[in-house]
């Protein structure tokens, strides 16, 4: 006879009613245990960091940060069971990419099906540990364009508003995002960012620089064939050949 | 039906030009000694009155042609063969009316024309003609134009009225999943909490579905609808929404659009009280002062709060609604300082008839 492993388990939602709902449905459950509880995103951000715990259930529209915010800045992709009261958008990338959530209001059957996958999943983790691909996917791809980029200096997020971006550069693995004159590193590969972003307002001028529209000023020439985006802070951005192409059907 | 037959005024002036012109081709008779004045007047004006009626069937041969449809081979014979037909009736109208008009009237023609006379004038028809067609065709292009945009401005009304429709009867779908799962866990501790919230739940769905057919409510039932939402949104967010309404029933009185006060309130939940961390008061002020009634709602929000994409639409939506409703003479303004929102509605009094 096998004992169970016991899983420690973080209930993130803004609502009391919620997760009082979550605590109740997981008292059937001896082998789980409730580590820590949070009402917003930032504060899951920082209890997924400090906590570790095996099994997150999460919230997708929360204050502050929104689940899958919460999972781009930790990082954390297994052991997650999202919770969405209604969410058209993040309904079609759960099913899209295969992803286990619950449907607020969910019954207790529904909820001890979700509960058991995760356990196996957890369970499976241990012996071969992995990241769930369908998850990963799931936050690199959001399907609406973004609309603010998360940074986290160690115990800070920043969160900045695309509009206020006025470029960004690749810097090795990282992204330097220009904004107010200050310049925020992010570790991400700028041709991932470049998927996420509206095309409509920001465009991969060279391989490794992308201009906000907004922030455009002038094109300059510096040289023969050389063209060169001068932004409204006066910073000058190098443009490639093909960028140029892109930039004159756009403006 | 052609434009000019179908607006008296237009074609009174048509006519008129038309008449110029005919004495104009009087004169032309007189000078070239065709014809002395009365024979010439008499030969040319009542042919110049028949000849305008003829050219403004060109009209119906333009229509007979839709632009998009043309194949130009087609229409340039179709437009030739129309301007030959008609100069043709055109000189046989012309030597019977002088012929036989001016036997009958004066005993002799009234004009003396010369065969090459009657060349020139054959020419002449069957210029006049094309000319009208090409000046029907500009015109019917024009109509043209002028009938999409009026069809354009229309079917943005329409969807406009759509979009009115659909916001009063809107049921924000986040908000009743979310409300039944706070049901469903109150349940568990608190059935009594349950059954009242599933009461105000119920009651405010069946007023927002009783507005959907009315274009105006009194303030006061809109705040009785508000009242329920509060109830709700309370049990869900517990201590940290409170709420201070203060409407004069004066106030209560007046009519506005429905839905006005209501999403009001939801923005400033879902921007403001639950992005704060404790939460905080909405403070709901309506009065009426000098024939305007005002209506404010305040509400804390974040400090280091992002601006929250989507705020500005639902409150675009509120000011394209009254000025759909009221014109120029609603305002809505709002304002956001450092830890707090605030709206301002003022409209025009507005009370239920014979009350």
């Amino acid at each position: 006879m096998t004992t169970l492993p016991r899983l420690r388990a973080l209930v993130v939602d803004d609502e009391d009613l919620a997760r009082h709902l979550i605590r109740e449905y997981l008292q059937g459950h001896a082998d789980v245990e409730v580590v820590g509880e949070c009402e917003n995103g930032l504060d899951a951000v920082r209890q997924i960091g400090a906590l570790d715990p095996d099994l997150v259930f999460l919230d997708i529209q929360m204050p502050r940060l929104t689940g899958l915010e919460v999972l781009e800045l930790t990082g954390r992709r297994s052991g997650v069971i999202f919770t969405t009261a209604y969410d058209e958008h993040a309904i079609k990338a759960f099913e899209l990419h295969a992803v286990d959530y619950l449907l607020k209001p969910f019954s207790k059957a529904r909820f001890d099906d979700a509960l058991g996958r995760a356990r196996a999943l957890h369970a499976a983790a241990r012996a071969t540990p992995a990241p769930a691909p369908g998850v990963d996917a799931l936050v690199a791809r959001r399907g609406a364009a973004l609309e603010r980029i998360l940074i986290r200096d160690r115990e800070q997020v920043h969160v900045i508003p695309v509009e206020q971006v006025e470029c960004i550069e690749a810097q090795g693995d990282y992204l330097a995002i220009h904004v107010d004159g200050k310049c925020h590193l992010k570790p991400q590969r700028i041709s991932e960012i470049e998927e996420q972003l509206d095309p409509a307002r920001f465009l991969r001028v060279h391989r490794s620089f992308i201009i906000s529209l907004a922030h455009l000023q002038a094109i300059e020439r510096p040289g023969p064939d050389r063209h060169a985006a001068r932004l409204r802070s006066g910073k000058r951005v190098p443009i490639s050949r093909s960028g140029y192409e892109k930039l004159r059907e756009l403006v | 039906m052609h434009p000019f037959l179908a607006d008296a005024r237009k074609l009174l002036w048509y006519e008129l030009a038309w008449l110029a012109a005919g004495v104009g081709f009087a004169a032309l008779l007189r000078l070239d000694e065709q014809a002395d004045w009365p024979g010439a007047l008499a030969f040319a004006v009542p042919l110049c009155v028949v000849w305008s009626f003829d050219s403004l069937s060109a009209y119906y041969v333009c229509r007979s042609q839709p632009y998009r449809q043309r194949r130009w081979p087609v229409t340039l014979s179709l437009f030739g063969a129309a301007s030959l037909l008609s100069a043709l009736v055109w000189l046989g109208a012309g030597e019977a009316w002088n012929y036989l008009g001016g036997d009958i009237l004066r005993g002799r023609a009234f004009v003396a024309m010369s065969p090459p006379g009657w060349v020139l004038y054959f020419a002449a028809g069957f210029a006049l003609y094309l000319l009208s067609l090409l000046a029907h065709d500009v015109l019917i292009a024009f109509e043209t134009v002028q009938e999409a945009a009026r069809r354009e401005a229309e079917s943005r009304v329409l969807a406009r009225d759509a979009e009115l429709q659909m916001l009063r009867t809107q049921i924000n779908p986040h908000f009743l999943f979310n409300s039944l799962n706070s049901i469903s866990a109150l349940t568990g501790f608190d059935p009594a909490a349950a059954r009242e919230m599933t009461v105000d739940l119920a009651q405010f769905f069946r007023r927002t579905l009783a507005l959907a057919e009315r274009e105006r409510i009194a303030l006061g039932e809109e705040v009785a609808l508000s009242e329920h939402f509060l109830a709700i949104e309370k049990r869900r967010f517990g201590a940290k929404l409170k709420t201070e309404l203060r409407v004069s029933p004066e106030a209560a009185q007046c009519l506005l659009p429905p839905m006005t006060l209501q999403p009001l309130l939801e923005n400033a939940i879902k921007h403001g009280i639950r992005q704060v961390d404790g939460g905080g008061t909405i403070a709901v002020d309506a009065l009426v002062r000098d024939g305007w009634l005002h209506i404010a709602v305040v509400n804390p929000v974040a400090r280091d709060g992002t601006p929250a994409s989507g705020h500005g639409v639902g409150l675009k939506n509120i000011r394209e609604r009254l000025a759909v409703l009221y014109g120029s003479r609603a305002r809505i303004a709002w304002q956001r300082s450092e830890a707090q929102f605030a709206i301002e509605i003022n409209l025009p009094v507005d009370k239920e008839s014979g009350a």
